[in-house]
C-alpha cells in the first residue's frame, strides 16, 4: 500500500484499522525522505533511530487500546530551528552550526511526542530563517531548496524542507516557523496548505529566535484539515514562553452552517505578478459561491516598512554575537555573510515607533475584520524564482506583500491553500486571514475551498 | 529627505567604522545598498502619524520566581 501523499485522517484510519503499521509507515517515509528527500535538498538530517524507537511504541500503544489521538503514529518533519535532544544535530540551516546538539526537545517537538507523532527528519530551512537579508535560493549548507513541482524552481523559504517534504509526499506533515512568509511561502511553492497561527498561540521555546514578537511556528500538511489536527496538538500555554498564551485551543472541524464573508484589499491583487493575479482573480470567483466578497480599503499606512524595521531591529539583537565575531563569514550565501552590519544603523527610536505604530495597526485591523471572516488574497504575490535566480524579498524591500506585513506585525492567523498553477506548472497560492485567535474560523474557510477544489489533491512531478 | 540623507552618511560612517576593515568593496556595496533601504523604510515610518498616547505594543512582564 502506498502511504505518500494521504492525509493525517486516512492514515490514521489504517493504523487503527491494522490495515498499516507505524512502524511500516514510519520505514516508508524515511525511505522517501533519504531517496527523494535528497533531490530537493529538503532533509538535514534523517532521525531514524529516534523515528523507529516512537513508531514501535505507537504500534504497541494503539494495538493494546491506548489511542493518543489523531497524530498518533504519523510520522513528521520539523524544520532543523527546533531544539532536539538525543545527540540530534539542530542547524539551523548554517554552516557553523552543522554539528551543534541541544539537550532538550523545543516544547512543540515535545507536544507532538506526547501526541504520538513520529520524527523522521530535521528539514532543512534558510540559513537563520532567512533573517540575515538572503535574496537567491541558495542560502542554505544544503543547498537550494527545490520544488517538487520543477527541478529548477525554488520551493520558497525559510521552511523549505518542510515545504517540499509535504509537496513530494515525504511526510504527511512537518513543522515551519514564520517571521514573515517563511510558512505560507514555501506552502505556495510546494503546492501544500499552511497555518500560520495566532502569535502566541504555539510555544516558541527550543526555536531559534530570529524576531521575538514576530516569530511563530505552525504546521504544514496536504489539507486544511490536517493543520487543525497539528495544531491541535501543538498549541498551547507554556511556562518556559510567556508569550504562549494561556487561550485554550481546541480545533473544531464543523462547517459554520452560513455563509462566508470574504474581503479583499484594494491594491494586493494589482500588486501581484499577472499569473498571480489572473488565478488569484478566478479564486474570487468560486469563493463568492461560497459567500459574499467584499472590496475594502486599509488606511495609508507604512505597513511594510514598520515590519521590516521590527524585525531587522530584533533580528540585528538576536544574532549580535554572530555578527560582532564575524562568524557570519561563514554563512552560505554570500550577502548573508554582510547585510546584518547594516542593521546598527537602526536607531532605537524608530524601533520604538514602529512598535507603537503596530499597536495602533492592531486595533485597526481587527476593527475591520471584525466584519468578515477572513480576509483573502495571494498567500505570495510572485510565482517561485528559478535556482540561480536573485529575488527581492518582502523582508528585504521591493516585492509587495502588504497581507504578510499586517498579518505578521498583528500577530493574526493565516492559511495558505494551493490555487492554481501558472503555464509553466509553477504552483500560486490564495491565502485565508483572520482576526487574532480565530484559526477555526480560517480553517474552515479553508476546508470550505478544498470541498470545492482539487488543487491540494494534484501531484507534483517530482514526487 | 534631506535630513534622512544626512544620516544616512552619518550612519555610514559608523558602520564603515565599525566594520569597514572586514569588507571589501563589493561587500561594502551591498551593506551601503541595505542601509539605504533601511533609510527608506524609517522615513515611511517617520511620516506616519501615530496619536501620542499609543503606547509600544510589546508588553514588559514582572517576574517573580514562586517557591
Amino acid at each position: 500500500m502506498s502511504v505518500a501523499f494521504r492525509t493525517i485522517r486516512e492514515l490514521g484510519a489504517d493504523l487503527r484499522a491494522g490495515r498499516l503499521s507505524p512502524v511500516a509507515l514510519a520505514e516508508a517515509c524515511l525511505h522517501r525522505l533519504d531517496t527523494i528527500g535528497g533531490k530537493l535538498n529538503a532533509v538535514v538530517t534523517l532521525t531514524r533511530e529516534r523515528a523507529l524507537e516512537q513508531a514501535r511504541r505507537a504500534e504497541a500503544e494503539l494495538k493494546a487500546g491506548r489511542d493518543r489521538g489523531p497524530l498518533h503514529g504519523i510520522p513528521y518533519g520539523a524544520k532543523d530551528l527546533l531544539a532536539t535532544s538525543g545527540g540530534i544535530p539542530t542547524t539551523w540551516g548554517a554552516a557553523p552550526f552543522r554539528d551543534r546538539c541541544f539537550t532538550y526537545d523545543a516544547t512543540v517537538i515535545r507536544h507532538l511526542e506526547e501526541a504520538g507523532a513520529v520524527l523522521v527528519a530535521k528539514l532543512a530551512m534558510v540559513e537563520f530563517a532567512g533573517g540575515m537579508g538572503y535574496r537567491q535560493p541558495n542560502a542554505s549548507f544544503t543547498g537550494p531548496g527545490i520544488s517538487p513541482w520543477s527541478p529548477d524552481a525554488w520551493s520558497g523559504g525559510s521552511s523549505s524542507g518542510s515545504g517540499s517534504a509535504v509537496g513530494a509526499g515525504l511526510v504527511p506533515f512537518a513543522i515551519g516557523s514564520e517571521t514573515w512568509g517563511s510558512i505560507l511561502a514555501p506552502a505556495t511553492l510546494c503546492s501544500v496548505t499552511g497555518l500560520r497561527p495566532t502569535y502566541g498561540r504555539v510555544s516558541r521555546h527550543g526555536a531559534m529566535a530570529l524576531c521575538w514578537t514576530l516569530d511563530k511556528l505552525g504546521p504544514l500538511a496536504l489539507t486544511a484539515d490536517d493543520c487543525g489536527l497539528v495544531l491541535d496538538a501543538i498549541a498551547g500555554a507554556d511556562p518556559a514562553d510567556a508569550t504562549a498564551a494561556v487561550r485554550h485551543y481546541r480545533y473544531e472541524d464543523r462547517e459554520p452552517g452560513r455563509p462566508f464573508r470574504f474581503a479583499v484589499v484594494r491594491g494586493t491583487l494589482e500588486a501581484a505578478q499577472p499569473a498571480v493575479r489572473e488565478t488569484v482573480g478566478r479564486a474570487l470567483d468560486t469563493l463568492r459561491t461560497l459567500g459574499s466578497v467584499e472590496e475594502i480599503a486599509l488606511p495609508d499606512l507604512p505597513y511594510e516598512a514598520m515590519t521590516r524595521v521590527i524585525l531587522w531591529a530584533e533580528g540585528a539583537s538576536a544574532v549580535e554575537s554572530l555578527t560582532e565575531s564575524g562568524a557570519i563569514a561563514q554563512l552560505t550565501a554570500p550577502e548573508d555573510r554582510v547585510t546584518p552590519y547594516a542593521r546598527d544603523a537602526i536607531l532605537a527610536k524608530d524601533y520604538v515607533r514602529a512598535l507603537r505604530l503596530r499597536g495602533v495597526v492592531a486595533r485597526e485591523i481587527d476593527r475591520v475584520l471584525s466584519r468578515f471572516d477572513a480576509i483573502v488574497g495571494p498567500s505570495r504575490a510572485a510565482v517561485g524564482p528559478r535556482l540561480g535566480e536573485e529575488f527581492r524579498s518582502p523582508i528585504r524591500g521591493g516585492a509587495a506583500d502588504v497581507l504578510g506585513a499586517i498579518g505578521n506585525a498583528a500577530g493574526l492567523p493565516s492559511v495558505g491553500v494551493p490555487c492554481g498553477f501558472t503555464p509553466e506548472g509553477l504552483p500560486i497560492g490564495l491565502q485565508f486571514m483572520g482576526r487574532a485567535w480565530d484559526e477555526n474560523i480560517v480553517l474552515a474557510a479553508a476546508r470550505a475551498w478544498q470541498a470545492r477544489t482539487d488543487f491540494h489533491r494534484r501531484r507534483p512531478p517530482l514526487a | 529627505m534631506a535630513a534622512i540623507a544626512d544620516e544616512v552618511e552619518l550612519l555610514w560612517a559608523l558602520i564603515r567604522q565599525r566594520y569597514g576593515a572586514r569588507l571589501d568593496e563589493a561587500q561594502l556595496k551591498i551593506v551601503r545598498e541595505t542601509l539605504e533601504g533601511l533609510a527608506r523604510d524609517v522615513a515611511a515610518l517617520r511620516g506616519a502619524k501615530i496619536p501620542d498616547d499609543a503606547e509600544p505594543a510589546q508588553p514588559f512582564i514582572p517576574f517573580r520566581a514562586e517557591p
